[in-house]
Parts: structure tokens; C-alpha cells; sequence
């Protein structure tokens, strides 16, 4: 029997094994892996290095281990030839690439828990390809025409997409932090196709991948049915490379950005506001220092003020931010005090610090949201005023009655502002702007609106119960685990080691610490 | 699954169907990969013109589909997308530019001129209908939400209807607007907006938040 019929049949006694109980299914998957690792490590698997037709002999659907194998030793074959990490064949459009977007977007969630290390290779091997192909193309076109092509732009789109469904795929809750979310949404940044993270970024992340040695609840076996990602996407599963303090905080930075080109400011806020809290008790990074002067920027946007951080930063850590995003705060303060001559007077004064920290963009938002957040102040001070009145508010110098309920008219219907407008009969006469409306929406309507806010919030609010129960547990913070430490303490009497905390260091807790809640 | 190859007939099947523009988009979103390898022919000149027409074509129908699903700021990101000759030197996606333009800066006038006066490629076309409808619907209900009382020529541009005989007040244009509720006050020559209520897509669901409530409570339990 030939190396190709045992593969062949060691893949086929997988198939239409998801239905048997999941210890069986999860032994026979291992066995498979293991028989795959020993091909590897035995040089067995060359002999196909090189053939180009033998991954048609498999469909990822089904055959996800071997495929994947195989598929990595052709990989690591043509990068040997080519003394190149990514050839061309891995490039876009190449015969690698090629089969590595069709194992990608079809390969088995279940199968591939198995094969995390080989999975994550392959993901950031296609995210390297389509950004060298990227930076390949921006040297041809500076040196052939001078000019940048829009075509650097596609290369990242074409990585973008794949890692997204792959990681999708794996994972469809995304709960789980990995290396793979940096890689997207940097890579969807690059190809300025920002609503193709939003199905990673929009899910709420809950953990980290826990170490060897950490117990979970639930089944033991990965191929089970799990409440949580973090029972199988563990750190021994190397479906994340090592992560740093730097990925996290570029991650959330990158995601606030992506928010920001789709002027979602709420969100984007949110994902500002985790970087600038971030524990710190060295000096500070400068990705926070970034990230906080995008805050202001956006904090104005959204908001019209300058927000604070939130209330779990650390003061020496404001202090920091506040000095060295000195412009952005004066900035803000002359927003806050609408003045526009000041505003535009900081605005020309700072445009060499905007520029420099690429914020000149948002800076440049914030002018037109000046005249929004005038107009919403001013609705708590007056229940109404006619268009002309407001210009004179709103305006230092004169400005035409049509421009103005124009641009009144815009922010209503486009629902930044709550109020309505009234018009006359007479043209010459001035629209009155309704602050407190008797023409509010019907009641059904409101309450609708809400009642699908707050389904909205049960459904982030039961991932959260579901996955707060599972790092309780991996804190050791379960019931079970507090119960069996009381019963430990009782047995084992005052003098002698705690039989579950054993002699470790740390896990003294000061028991009066809740005393205050009694 | 994988999409089929992308084709001037399949983006065509495509644009007529009638499908949901939530489902258009999702097609159009895997054709994109597609549509990025072939231009990358486009630079160094060896896209043949069908390889142009048929990026003009899938190019032009995903931004559409774009405004069709609400999506304004994408489909802005979109045009940074489109290879740079392409957009420069296309008609189509010329028109798409002066319409995101038109959209983003909520000139509706010239919303509706852009979608009728310029011109669009035949295939394009049950696109370009789609989208001026709901358009209009998406106005009207907007409209019928921000003012009290609107007259008829002002109410008439936000739609798109012809403002000469709105200022003669016609009996036609008139009725565009009182068979959706609102009311025409003969002697103050105003239109009093009804406002129109868009009921949620999903079902509601009527014990929710007695659930959120019993979960919260086993928590704090």
C-alpha cells in the first residue's frame, strides 16, 4: 500500500465520525494528528512536497488534518527552493495561495481545534503574503510611474477577507483573543476595507487563551460542544502566538480607528477608552498617548466635550496624557467654549502637530461638528428659534437663512439633532426649530427602539454571564472551588499547608478585603 | 461556497434578480476578491477592455449596493479601493463619485438628478431604480419625522417630485403625501407631516426582559 492510500484511508475513517460520542470523535481526530506530526517529523511527507496534484485528493470540508499537513510541507518546500519566506507561488493568484484560500474559507471548525499551530501558521502566512504583495506592488509603481497605485490597496483586502472567515470559522464567537485579531483589522486598515472587521470587532472579546495546566468547565474533549471558546482555544493549542502587552493595546487602537473611518464615534470611543485605562505602572506607552489624543478628537465628535477617562485610569497615567497632549486639550477647551474664531485660531496653530500624528483628518470633523454641538446647547437653553435667530447664535459673521436651514434641516434628518422644524407659508419668513417637540414620534415607536436596545443587551449580557462563569472558574473563583476550599480549611486545621492552595505564594486573601460590604 | 467565476452575465443575473439588498451585497462581497486579482492586470497594462468592462460593471453594482444597504461611509471606502485609472477614466464610476458626493453632503436635489439625469450603463439600470426608491422612502420617512409643517415645493424637492407643480400646488403631488397620512392645510398652503413609525425587523419578544431580569438576579443570587 502506497503512502497515499494510507493517508487516504487514515482521513477516511474521520469521516461521518462527528456523530459518534465525543470522547471517540475526539480520539480519533488526536490519532489522526499524531499520524500527521510523525509523517512531518520523519520527512515521510516530502515526497509530496512537490506534487502539485495531490491536495485535489482531499476536500478541506472533510479532510481538514490532512489538507492542512500538506499543505504546510508545500509551503515550507517552495520557501526552501526559493530561499524566500513568502514565494511567489504564495503570492496571490499563485498555485499555494490558491489552496490555501480554498482550505481557508472551507476548512472544518471541529478538525482544526486539533491543528491549532499549523492553523495559525497558515493565517499569518497568507495575512504576510497579501501585505508583501502590497509593498511589492508600491516599489514597482514608485519606480515605474511614480506614482502609487490603488492596487497596493487590494493585496491587504484579498488577506483581510481570508483571515477574517478563517478566524470566523474556528471561532464564530471570536471571545477569545488571539494574534489573528491584530493581523485582521491591520490588515484591514491597510486595505481601507474597514467593514470587514466588523464581524470580528463587533464581538465582544472575554479572555485570553489560558495556560497549560489551567482546568476549564465543561467537557474535556475539544471536539465537545463548548459554552466558550477558552475551553479549546487554550495556549497550548497554539492557535495564538505569544501575545504582548502591545498587541492589546495595538488591537483596540486599531479597532477605534476602523470605527472612526465609519464615523461609528460611540464605538470607536469605547475601544479608545480600554487603551488609555490600561493597567500601567511603568512610564506610559506611547500607543496610549496615541490613542488619547484620538480620544479628545472623538470625545468632541461624539459628545462635544472633552471626556475624561475613565474613572479606572490611573491619575499619574492622566498626568502624562494631559502633558503631552497639551494641543489636543487647548483645542478642546476652545470647542467647549464655542468660540469658532478661537477654535479655527488653534486649529491653524496646531496643524503641524495634527499632521505629524496623522489626526488632521479628525481635526478637521471637528469644525463641522462645531456647528452640531452648538446648535444641541443651545436646545437646552431655548424651546424654539427661528433659523435666523440661530444663525446670528451660531455664526460670527453673517451667514445666508438658506445655508443655515440647510444644514439645520441635515442634522435632523440625519437624527444628530432632536428637534423639528416649522415652516410658514410666507418664504421670506424664517423656519422656526422646535428644541422640545409636540410632535414627538407615538410612544409605540420609542418603545419599540428600546425594547430592541435592550434585547440587544440581553444578548451581550448572557455571553457575558456564560463566559464571566468561565473566568471565575480559570481564576479559581467558582463555587465549587470556594466550597472545596472551606472544606479544605476545616479539615486541615490552622497549622497545616491548604491541601488545594498547597504551599504556592500569592493566593493569601485578606478576608476582611470584603468586610466593608457586610 | 465558493461563488462562481465573476462574469459580465453572472453580475448581470446578479443586478435584475430581486433579491434583498442585504443578500446582494453579501454576493458582491465575494466577488470583490475576484474582481482584485483580475486588476491587478491594471497597472501594468494587460487588462484587456472586457477585463475593464466588467471591473466598471461589478465596481459600479457594489457601490450601489453599498447605498442600498445603508452603508454611506463604505461605500466611500469602496471608491479609495477602485483601481485609481479605473475611476478616473470610467463614466459609470464617475457617476457613482457625483452621486457619493451628492449623498454624503445630503444634497437630495441633486440626489435624484444624478440617479435620472446622468447616464448609466442599461445593465445598471434595475440598480439605480432600486436605489432612487428607497431613497425617496428613506427621505419620506426622515422628512415626516423632523418637520411639523413643510411647504409643498420644500417637501417636494426632499422627494424628488417636480417642484413646478408642487408651487402650483397639484392636485397629484398633493396626494403623494396625504395618502401616507399627512394633512394639507388649504388655508396656510402647509403639508402636516404624519410621522411614519418603521416597526423593528426582528419580533420582539415579549417576556425579555423578565429573562434579563431572572438572569441578573441568578447572578446576584
Amino acid at each position: 500500500m502506497t503512502l497515499l492510500s494510507d493517508i487516504i484511508s487514515a482521513s477516511a475513517h474521520l469521516h461521518n465520525s462527528n456523530h459518534l460520542p465525543s470522547d471517540e470523535y475526539d480520539r480519533r481526530i488526536r490519532e489522526l494528528v499524531e499520524y500527521f506530526r510523525r509523517l512531518q517529523s520523519t520527512k515521510a511527507l516530502d515526497s509530496f512536497a512537490s506534487d502539485g496534484t495531490f491536495l485535489s485528493n482531499f476536500d478541506p470540508v472533510i479532510d481538514s488534518i490532512p489538507y492542512l499537513f500538506v499543505l504546510r510541507v508545500q509551503i515550507q518546500k517552495a520557501q526552501e527552493i526559493n530561499t524566500n519566506v513568502l514565494p511567489a507561488d504564495l503570492r496571490p493568484s499563485g498555485k499555494l495561495w490558491t489552496c490555501a484560500a480554498h482550505f481557508l474559507t472551507n476548512f472544518d471548525g471541529v478538525q482544526v481545534r486539533y491543528a491549532g499551530r499549523e492553523w495559525r501558521l497558515l493565517v499569518e502566512l497568507v495575512g504576510q503574503a497579501s501585505q508583501a504583495a502590497s509593498m511589492a506592488s508600491r516599489l514597482f509603481f514608485q519606480s515605474y510611474s511614480g506614482s502609487i497605485a490603488n492596487l497596493t490597496l487590494l493585496q491587504p483586502l484579498l488577506g483581510a477577507k481570508l483571515v477574517r472567515d478563517a478566524m470566523l470559522r474556528l471561532d464564530p464567537s471570536c471571545a477569545v483573543f488571539t494574534s489573528s485579531h491584530l493581523l485582521l483589522v491591520r490588515l484591514c486598515l491597510q486595505a481601507k476595507a474597514y467593514s470587514c472587521a466588523l464581524p470580528v470587532l463587533d464581538k465582544q472579546i472575554f479572555h485570553f487563551p489560558i495556560s497549560q495546566g489551567r482546568a476549564f468547565s465543561g467537557p474535556s474533549a475539544l471536539c465537545a460542544d463548548h459554552a466558550s471558546s477558552v475551553s479549546f482555544m487554550t495556549e497550548a493549542s497554539g492557535v495564538s502566538s505569544k501575545l504582548s502587552y502591545r498587541d492589546y493595546l495595538q488591537y483596540f487602537l486599531y479597532g477605534g480607528m476602523v470605527y472612526m473611518a465609519l464615523k461609528e464615534w460611540r464605538n470607536a470611543l469605547h475601544f479608545l477608552g480600554i487603551v488609555i485605562s490600561a493597567p500601567s505602572t511603568n512610564p506610559v506607552s506611547l500607543i496610549m498617548v496615541e490613542a488619547y489624543k484620538k480620544w479628545v478628537l472623538v470625545g468632541l465628535l461624539e459628545k462635544g466635550k472633552l471626556c475624561s477617562p475613565p474613572s479606572i485610569t490611573t491619575p499619574h497615567v492622566v498626568k502624562v496624557y494631559q502633558s503631552l497632549a497639551r494641543p489636543y486639550i487647548i483645542l478642546a477647551h476652545a470647542f467647549e467654549h464655542g468660540d469658532l474664531k478661537r477654535l479655527d485660531a488653534e486649529i491653524d496653530a496646531g496643524k503641524g502637530v495634527w499632521c505629524a500624528d496623522n489626526n488632521f483628518g479628525l481635526v478637521s470633523q471637528v469644525v463641522g461638528a462645531f456647528f452640531s454641538q452648538t446648535v444641541i446647547k443651545l436646545g437646552k437653553t431655548f424651546a424654539a428659534l427661528t433659523v435666523a435667530d440661530l444663525s446670528k447664535q451660531v455664526f460670527p459673521s453673517p451667514v445666508c437663512a438658506d445655508v443655515t436651514r440647510s444644514a439645520v434641516s441635515s442634522l435632523i434628518i440625519s437624527r444628530a439633532l432632536n428637534a423639528t422644524l416649522v415652516q410658514t407659508k410666507d418664504h421670506a419668513e424664517s423656519s422656526m426649530l422646535r428644541f422640545s417637540s409636540i410632535h414627538s414620534l407615538p410612544r409605540l415607536s420609542y418603545e419599540s427602539d428600546l425594547q430592541s436596545q435592550l434585547k440587544q443587551e440581553m444578548r451581550i449580557m448572557e455571553a457575558l454571564v456564560i463566559n464571566l462563569g468561565e473566568t471565575n472558574n480559570n481564576l479559581g473563583l467558582s463555587d465549587e472551588y470556594v466550597d472545596s476550599l472551606h472544606k479544605g480549611q476545616v479539615w486541615s486545621g490552622s497549622n497545616e499547608v491548604n491541601p488545594i492552595v498547597g504551599g504556592e505564594a500569592g493566593l493569601e486573601m485578606d478576608e476582611d478585603l470584603m468586610g466593608d460590604m457586610s | 461556497m465558493e461563488p462562481a467565476s465573476l462574469t459580465i452575465e453572472q453580475l448581470s443575473q446578479l443586478v435584475v434578480s430581486n433579491a434583498p439588498p442585504s443578500q446582494l451585497f453579501e454576493a458582491l462581497s465575494r466577488y470583490e476578491l475576484q474582481a482584485c486579482i483580475i486588476s491587478t492586470g491594471v497597472g501594468s497594462h494587460n487588462t484587456s477592455s472586457s477585463d475593464s468592462t466588467l471591473l466598471s460593471l461589478f465596481y459600479s453594482s457594489f457601490f450601489l449596493v453599498h447605498l442600498l444597504t445603508d452603508q454611506v461611509s463604505e461605500a466611500r471606502a469602496l471608491t479609495k479601493r477602485i483601481p485609481e485609472a479605473l475611476l478616473q477614466q470610467d463614466p459609470s464610476l464617475q457617476n457613482c463619485l457625483t452621486l457619493l458626493r451628492a449623498v454624503w453632503q445630503t444634497e437630495h436635489g441633486q440626489v435624484y438628478q444624478v440617479l435620472r439625469g446622468l447616464p448609466w450603463p442599461e445593465v445598471l439600470q434595475p440598480l439605480v431604480q432600486r436605489y432612487e426608491s428607497f431613497f425617496q422612502d428613506k427621505t419620506l420617512i426622515a422628512v415626516s419625522r423632523s418637520y411639523e409643517a413643510i411647504r409643498l415645493a420644500t417637501a417636494a424637492t426632499y422627494l424628488g417630485l417636480n417642484e413646478e407643480l408642487a408651487k402650483q400646488e397639484d392636485s397629484n403631488i398633493i396626494s403623494n403625501f396625504t395618502k401616507c397620512g399627512w394633512t394639507w392645510d388649504l388655508e396656510s398652503k402647509l403639508l402636516h407631516p404624519k410621522p411614519i413609525v418603521v416597526s423593528p425587523a426582528e419580533p420582539q419578544s415579549s417576556n425579555g426582559i423578565r429573562k434579563a431580569m431572572a438572569m441578573l438576579g441568578t447572578r446576584a443570587a
